[in-house]
Formats: C-alpha cells, sequence, structure tokens
C-alpha cells in the first residue's frame, strides 16, 4: 500500500510539470492561468481511501512540498508548508462529514481554495506577483479550481478501485 | 499569556510561520546573489530532475506525436508561402557568409578578438515547467557541467525567450520574458531604425498585448512598427545581435516626456521544447 502511494505521489508530481508543459498554450493563456495539483489530488484522494494512521500522509505532504518548492519555483517555504496544512484541514473536515463522493468534492474545492490562496498571499509577500486580488480571484483561482475538479472527477474512482484492489 | 502560550498548536503554527517566511526571503535574496544554489539544493535538484526525465521523456514524446500530426495538416499552406519566402533566403544567406568573412578578415586586420557578438550554442531540451501561475519559469536539460551560467540568454527557435536563473549541475531554470514579476526581465536591447541604433533596457512586460516593454527612451530617433530589435550586448552576459523581436506599438508614456515602445517577442513563449543557451565566447 505504500509502495502505491508513494509511486503515485512523484509520478502525480512529475506530472504537474509535464501537464503544464504540454499545454502551457492553454492553460497559462492570457488572462486566465489554470494550474494542475495533481500532487494534491493524490494526498487528499489517498486521505479518503486509506486509512491514515498507518500512513504519516501530512510528513509525505511536507516531504512532497519540499521537493516541489526545491525543484519547480526555488523559493523554498511555501509548499513545504502549505501541503501538510492543507491535508491536515482536510483530514478534519472529512472525518466531521459523511464520508461520500459529494463530501469528498466539497472538501477538495475547499482545499484547492486554501491551496491557492495560500500561494498568492506568500508570492505577494515576497514581491514575486502585483496582481491584484479581484484578478486574482476571477482570473487564477477560479480557471484554477476547474481544472482541478475536472481532474477529481476524472481521478476519483479510478484511484478508489486501485486502492480497493490493493487492499485485498 | 499563560494560557495563550499553552496552546501547543498555535505555538506550533506560529513557529511554522516564522519558518516559512524566514525561508522564503532568504531564498529569495540568496537567489539574487549567489550564482549557484548551495550545494544540498542543487544534489536535490540533479536527483529530481533525473527521476522527472523518466516521466517527462514519453509526455514530451506523446505531445510531439500531436503537434506532428497538426503541421502535417497545416503542410500545404505552409508550403506556399515557405517557396515564396526560400528565395529571399539564399541570397541574405550567401551576402551573410560574405560579411561574416569580410568582418573576420578585418577583424584579424585589426588585432581584434572576440567582440560583443561571439558566442557558443549549447542545446538543450525543455524537461518540465513548473506549474504555477506566479513564475513563467521552464526547466532545461543542461546545468553548470555544460557550461550554463546564471543570467545566460536562451532562445527558442526565432528570437530570445529568457535568462537562465537557477543552475545546477545537470538541469537550470529559466524565467521566461513573459514572467510579470519585478526582478525579472531587465536585460539590454537596441532598437535597429532606419538610420539609427535606439538602446534601452526592458522595462516591464505587457501580459495583456504580449509584448515586451521598453520604456524611458528619450532618443528622437524615428522608432516604426515592425522595426527589428535585438539584444545589445552591453552590461553583463548577454552576448550582441540575439534577435528579441519586432516594434508592435510606440506609445509616449504618461507625462509625454519619453517614448514607451512595445516590441512583440519573435518566439512563441507558449510552446517551447528545444531550446538554446547562448555562451558568451
Amino acid at each position: 500500500m505504500t509502495t502505491v502511494f508513494i509511486i503515485g505521489l512523484f509520478l502525480a508530481f512529475f506530472l504537474d510539470g509535464s501537464i503544464s508543459q504540454m499545454f502551457s498554450g492553454v492553460f497559462y493563456s492570457y488572462p486566465n492561468s489554470m494550474v494542475p495539483y495533481l500532487t494534491m489530488l493524490w494526498l487528499i484522494l489517498t486521505l479518503y481511501f486509506v486509512d491514515f494512521k498507518k500512513l504519516h500522509i501530512e510528513l509525505w505532504a511536507a516531504i512532497i512540498g519540499f521537493l516541489f518548492d526545491m525543484y519547480y519555483t526555488g523559493i523554498l517555504g511555501i509548499y513545504l508548508f502549505a501541503f501538510p496544512l492543507v491535508v491536515y484541514i482536510c483530514r478534519k473536515i472529512y472525518n466531521a462529514l459523511p464520508q461520500n463522493f459529494l463530501s469528498g468534492f466539497l472538501v477538495y474545492f475547499l482545499g484547492i481554495t486554501i491551496l491557492v490562496g495560500l500561494g498568492y498571499f506568500a508570492n505577494d509577500f515576497i514581491g514575486l506577483t502585483n496582481t491584484s486580488v479581484s484578478v486574482f480571484l476571477v482570473n487564477i483561482l477560479a480557471p484554477t479550481l476547474a481544472i482541478n475538479l475536472i481532474f477529481f472527477l476524472i481521478f476519483y474512482f479510478p484511484i478508489d478501485s486501485l486502492y480497493m484492489s490493493r487492499r485485498r | 499569556m499563560q494560557k495563550f502560550f499553552s496552546n501547543r498548536k498555535l505555538v506550533i503554527v506560529i513557529v511554522c510561520l516564522i519558518i516559512a517566511f524566514g525561508m522564503m526571503t532568504a531564498s529569495v535574496s540568496l537567489r539574487n546573489r549567489r550564482n549557484t544554489p548551495f550545494i544540498v539544493q542543487q544534489f536535490g535538484n540533479d536527483i529530481v530532475g533525473f527521476a522527472d526525465r523518466i516521466v517527462a521523456t514519453p509526455m514530451n514524446g506523446i505531445h510531439g506525436g500531436f503537434v506532428s500530426i497538426q503541421n502535417l495538416l497545416n503542410t500545404y499552406q505552409e508550403n506556399q508561402q515557405l517557396k515564396s519566402k526560400v528565395d529571399q533566403l539564399a541570397q541574405t544567406q550567401a551576402r551573410d557568409q560574405v560579411l561574416t568573412q569580410e568582418n573576420t578578415q578585418l577583424k584579424r586586420q585589426l588585432n581584434i578578438g572576440n567582440t560583443l557578438t561571439g558566442y557558443q550554442k549549447v542545446n538543450a531540451a525543455v524537461i518540465t515547467r513548473t506549474p504555477s501561475s506566479w513564475a513563467s519559469q521552464i526547466i532545461i536539460n543542461k546545468g553548470s557541467s555544460a557550461g550554463v551560467q546564471k543570467n545566460m540568454p536562451v532562445v527558442a527557435g526565432p528570437g530570445l525567450i529568457g535568462t537562465v536563473v537557477e543552475v545546477n549541475k545537470t538541469n537550470s531554470k529559466v524565467v521566461l520574458i513573459s514572467n510579470t514579476a519585478e526582478n525579472s526581465n531587465r536585460f539590454a536591447i537596441q532598437i535597429l531604425t532606419s538610420s539609427s541604433v535606439v538602446n534601452g533596457i526592458v522595462s516591464s512586460y505587457d501580459s495583456s498585448s504580449n509584448s515586451i516593454v521598453m520604456g524611458n527612451i528619450t532618443s528622437k530617433a524615428n522608432i516604426k512598427v515592425g522595426d527589428k530589435v535585438t539584444t545589445s550586448g552591453l552590461g553583463g552576459v548577454i552576448p550582441k545581435g540575439i534577435y528579441v523581436g519586432q516594434v508592435s506599438q510606440v506609445t509616449s508614456d504618461d507625462y509625454g516626456l519619453t517614448k514607451k515602445v512595445n516590441i512583440k517577442p519573435a518566439a512563441d513563449l507558449n510552446d517551447i521544447e528545444a531550446v538554446t543557451v547562448a555562451v558568451k565566447g
């Protein structure tokens, strides 16, 4: 189970970059910007389907967040803390809700919003962006949410059955 | 106060926040000052970059397949257009050769070695792109072991696309000219007008019109739409004569004292597969 999780985690991590590169004309064309967060999707879906007590998922989120910072952006300290925080929040909320597809969808929606928002405030703080809040909400947050929820719809059931088959 | 600090979670959150902001500011300032990142970071990036190739190579292959099919559909039209340009090109090339020869001869006579135009090329493939709305960055598969250094210009197809911002042993990060952060894109360029040359610096990127902005031009020269823009080779590691793009708009600035020129980049910044790093010789 752990092996599947780790392989999937790194696969999702690299796919984030590859998909951005392949579809850069579609994803980053002015004025919208859609960022795929498959790594986050993998972490949260694992949270939904796997008994997380055996798996230190926040720790893995921090490790992959650190790699994300180091390899993709070169600015350390943003996703290193944002990934585990989002995973923690999502876990708390998901456990308080009835566990089904719809609540999973809503929690994921919330998680991506927090993640993108944290990224925005961190980049704003260190002066790497001067995007206004309204532009951020309309042209960055909304398209990013859209693309990630589509990915959620596509991958929810395949990953569910993948973990189900490994459990037996 | 006692109760405040006994709350363990709050303390953890605050400590994490302080560490996070400390790390962010430290890495931004280190990135501006150092030529290469720390050895640990470099080593980590090299390993991750190596693993990334296992995923990125097939993905880029699939993408390449789609692009080829698309190209195949456009072939006839393109062929017609290109045919008309080929005759011209042969002429220009011949003239270019003669001029280069003449140039080297004259240089030899005057005992001049390398001037600002001399550079060698290092070819590299794009591994991946940073999945982020804030940084237009790509990661290429050549690093310091191939002679790449920080701030070197990167060319794709017809023109300049960006500069190297971080160098590891076997891969490096390239910031595209479409990056809108305040601390990028400050390279020296020149506009070749019909009568004279206008020097200047890139001041920002205008994402709504997809063009580079060169501000604060006080020159009286008559800059026209369609004038060619190249790097000027002044100040730093960027060699002279790398094609950037064409002037697309000339306006005066807000106070009417200086001119502002919008430049359409020659390269398509959203479809980059292979790049060339110009290493100054």
